[in-house]
């Protein structure tokens, strides 16, 4: 097999070098479809692209790649992340200390604090140089927490001065006996933050998988974020055992990845690199097929386990199951649902998953938002274009928007669709949608959604919520929303991209 | 399969004959029959131009401005008897920051597997000495050059800036960098000139690759927008690039070297300064001066 990912450099190659990401652009999910690499052979392939994103002259705001490191590097247990920047860059240490405790807790593990550590590089650090520094916070972060690996993350500011950080590495993983992992975030080198995700993944797979594994033939890698434990009792009914990755990991959990049976995911964007990885550099599988949502999906998911695990019967025993178990209860829960319109504004591929379970409830769903694009994923297989999957077996989605959680944007789209309830997972979406009086499905347990049982929660969070409109209303009844009169009365969320010269009017 | 591929950086002060040097070197590997890839690490992009007919070739950042998504094949070029030339290319003078652009440039090209596919011998970067900030060092970090060989006239700035190019080598020596293959004594056309630099190699633990003397075969070759190698392959001047080719074709063992500390450089400086004016008043003949030379060791 010739070999996709290069993993024999320490800098991972960002999302839009190796898939043709973009992060703006408006249309038809199936004018999408066929613009993408998948179908046009287009991106991905190096030589051009076929799909054209929008060029906007304004950002409000975004996400860094840092970031997803400080998130998932930041939550293995037993593990330590240097954040090599100035202290700036570790704001972030707040928000992603209380996820990482509520995750624990979710899973029933003991409640920490996250080990992040910044090297607090100030004027001279970056003028001389800020190895040094850099050495001497590994070295108290060995002292401090004996930590069974250390990652480290770059940053804007290190990686223009070119301060070396893979040679301290290297010297340190020697000198103290445990792998101590570079990581090349630095903001600026993607457009999208999810390139954060694959410099965390490409480093655990260069540094911390067992190069000598001894096969577990019952356990699958799930990789994952925070969510609740809701694989495990569903590959049970496979007698097929979880081994979670890599938010709440312990570094151990890492290392047995190789042992696996197989990989699958919640989420292609965030599963992409590493699943493709564990194939390519150790031989586990990665299950090729669309993600675990509504039953077409489910469906074609838990075969393609079991054809990989040679688990086959299991699975139609269990599909079979679920249907007859499931199929009553989403009837009476889609006469309550009735003439409901819902609107996803999530991650990428995790969107696809979402509209389509609403589709299965009955909710309407023609308008989306995603915060990027991958027109193709790491495998490169078509099994994994979930895309094409939602619009082949749920209908197209007519109004499929890719922008990077640009608030204003959003406005725009919620004004336009006016849903009664949007679906999210990430901050600062929801705010903006109750001041316009609509009602958030919160999913920051990314796992309510998952499998048969994943449309009855929905099904029973969206009743939860609506129930509540009545207060969404009142706030907007209240409140002033921060936009000048032109863009509130603005008809196309995506106008400064086609008539950038606006930008510059009173 | 890739054969065993040497990784080879040529650095040397901005002015030198560094790009002049490392293009005749290139020129030639390939007419030794060698598969070479020249990679000019300085914003004026320029280190191949006498590899192709004096022209300039669009580099690995131009590109990097006009597409979203970098195809680094576009940026790989062939010239005099197939060389492959690339540059890195790099910010107008003055603004954006040349050292991150050098540090992109390799990167990617690393990334996209370039030197495996292309199946080479030898790749050479043609690196500006004055390694000023981390990018300019890149090249002789872990896994990216094997041997370093500086280009230097026995001008004391020159030597400078090789006596500096060696401290970088010193730091990253231990953590898997290049290590030092010797001084391309450049432009050496009287024996003062000679004795300067291997004193100065003595002095430092290395030695002299070849002395190259300057010569007006080299100027009109790059006039014509050519390496001398091809401009005018039956010279003296071309058997001595050949020579020099063949010696580091056949290198195999660099050192750490051991650079002067600042006030070790200015006294030695200093001293041979005394010496030169010395010959320029008449007062000390060539040499006598040569021989005089020896005390130093």
């Amino acid at each position: 097999m010739s070999k996709i990912l290069n993993l024999k450099t320490p800098v991972v190659e960002s999302r839009e070098q190796r898939l043709g990401t973009i992060v703006n652009w408006e249309g038809k999910a199936s004018e999408l479809v066929k613009a993408s690499a998948y179908s046009s052979g287009g991106c991905g392939s190096g030589s051009g692209c076929g799909l054209c994103e929008l060029n906007s002259p304004f950002t409000q705001g975004s996400v860094c790649s840092e970031q997803m490191v400080e998130c998932q590097a930041g939550h293995v247990r037993e593990a330590v992340l240097i954040q090599h920047s100035p202290i700036g860059c570790a704001a972030g240490q707040v928000a992603y200390n209380s996820l990482y405790r509520n995750g624990l807790r979710n899973r029933n593990k003991p409640v920490e604090n996250i080990r992040v550590i910044s090297t607090n590089l100030q004027e001279k650090d970056m003028v001389f140089g800020g190895v040094d520094k850099l050495r001497q916070s590994i070295l108290d972060a060995w002292t401090r927490y004996k930590p069974k690996a250390i990652f480290i993350g770059s940053s804007c500011a290190t990686a223009i001065i070119g301060d070396d950080i893979d040679s301290t590495a290297s010297e340190l993983t020697d000198e103290l006996g445990i792998p101590v992992i570079p990581m090349h975030c630095e903001g600026f080198r993607s457009k999208h933050w999810s390139t954060g995700f694959d410099s965390t993944q490409h480093g655990i797979l260069r540094q911390i998988v067992n190069r000598n594994p001894k096969k577990q033939e019952d356990l699958v890698n799930v990789i994952n974020l925070w969510g609740s434990d809701v694989f495990t009792p569903l590959l049970a009914e496979l007698n097929l055992r979880v081994n979670y990755v890599i938010d709440l990991a312990t570094v151990d959990d890492l290392a047995q990845m190789s042992e696996a049976a197989c990989t699958i995911g919640f989420c292609n964007t965030l599963s992409s690199y590493l699943a493709t990885g564990l194939e390519q550099e150790f031989g586990v599988p990665e299950v090729k097929a669309p993600m675990p949502y509504g039953f077409a999906g489910t469906d074609a998911w838990l075969r393609e386990i079991g054809k990989v695990t040679h688990r086959e019967e299991l699975v139609e025993k269990y599909i079979a199951k679920k249907h007859a178990e499931v199929k009553p209860k989403i009837e009476e829960l889609k006469k309550k649902l009735k003439g409901l319109r819902g609107f996803s504004a999530t991650g990428s591929a995790y969107s696809h998953g979402l509209i389509s379970v609403l589709r299965e409830l009955g909710v309407e769903s023609n308008g989306s938002l995603v915060f990027h694009h991958d027109p193709i994923y790491d495998s490169g297989d078509p099994r994994q274009d979930s895309l094409a999957h939602l619009v082949d077996n749920y209908g197209d989605v007519q109004s499929f928007n890719v922008s990077n959680r640009q608030q204003y944007q959003f406005y725009g789209l919620l004004k336009k669709f006016k849903p009664d309830f949007i679906m999210i997972r990430h901050n600062g979406l929801a705010p903006l949608a109750s001041r316009v009086g609509i009602p958030a499905v919160p999913l920051g347990d990314e796992h309510l959604a998952v499998g048969y049982d994943g449309m009855i929660h929905i099904a029973e969070i969206i009743l939860d919520v609506i129930a509540h409109t009545k207060f969404h209303k009142n706030l907007a009844a209240h409140v002033k929303l921060p936009y000048t009169k032109w863009w509130l009365a603005q008809d196309d969320p995506y106008i400064l991209s086609k008539k950038p010269e606006l930008i510059y009017q009173d | 399969m890739s054969k065993q591929l040497k990784k080879i950086a040529i650095y040397g002060k901005g002015g030198i004959g560094k790009s002049t040097t490392t293009s005749n070197i290139s020129a030639a590997l390939v007419e030794a029959g060698y598969k070479v890839l020249q990679f000019g690490c300085d914003p004026k992009s320029d280190s191949t131009n006498t590899l192709r007919d004096g022209k300039y070739i669009p580099t690995v950042l131009d590109l990097l401005r006009q597409k979203p998504k970098v195809d680094a094949h576009e940026a790989i070029f062939q010239g005099f008897q197939g060389v492959y030339c690339v540059e890195a290319g790099g910010p107008a003078p003055g603004v954006g920051c040349a050292g991150r652009g050098i540090i992109t440039a390799v990167e990617l090209l690393k990334q996209q597997n370039i030197f495996d596919e292309l199946d080479l011998d030898y790749v050479i970067y043609d690196v500006l000495g004055d390694v000023v900030c981390g990018g300019f060092a890149v090249p002789i970090r872990e896994g990216i050059a094997e041997h370093v060989f500086t280009v230097s006239s026995s001008d004391f700035m020159s030597v400078y800036a090789s006596n500096n190019l060696m401290k970088g080598i010193k730091k990253y020596s231990n953590t898997g960098g290049a290590l030092f293959g010797g001084i391309i004594a450049n432009s050496i056309n009287s024996p003062y000139q000679q004795a300067i630099i291997d004193d100065f190699v003595s002095k430092t633990g290395t030695q002299v690759v070849e002395y190259v003397p300057r010569s007006i075969t080299v100027t009109s070759s790059e006039l014509s927008g050519r390496t001398t190698i091809e401009a005018a392959p039956k010279s003296a001047q071309a058997e001595i690039y050949r020579n020099l080719a063949r010696k580091i074709a056949a290198h195999t063992e660099s050192r750490v070297p051991t650079p002067l500390e600042t006030e070790e450089l200015r006294e030695w400086s200093a001293k041979w300064a005394d010496q030169l004016l010395a010959i320029e008043a008449g007062v000390v003949k060539d040499k006598k001066q040569v021989s005089k030379s020896k005390i130093y060791e």
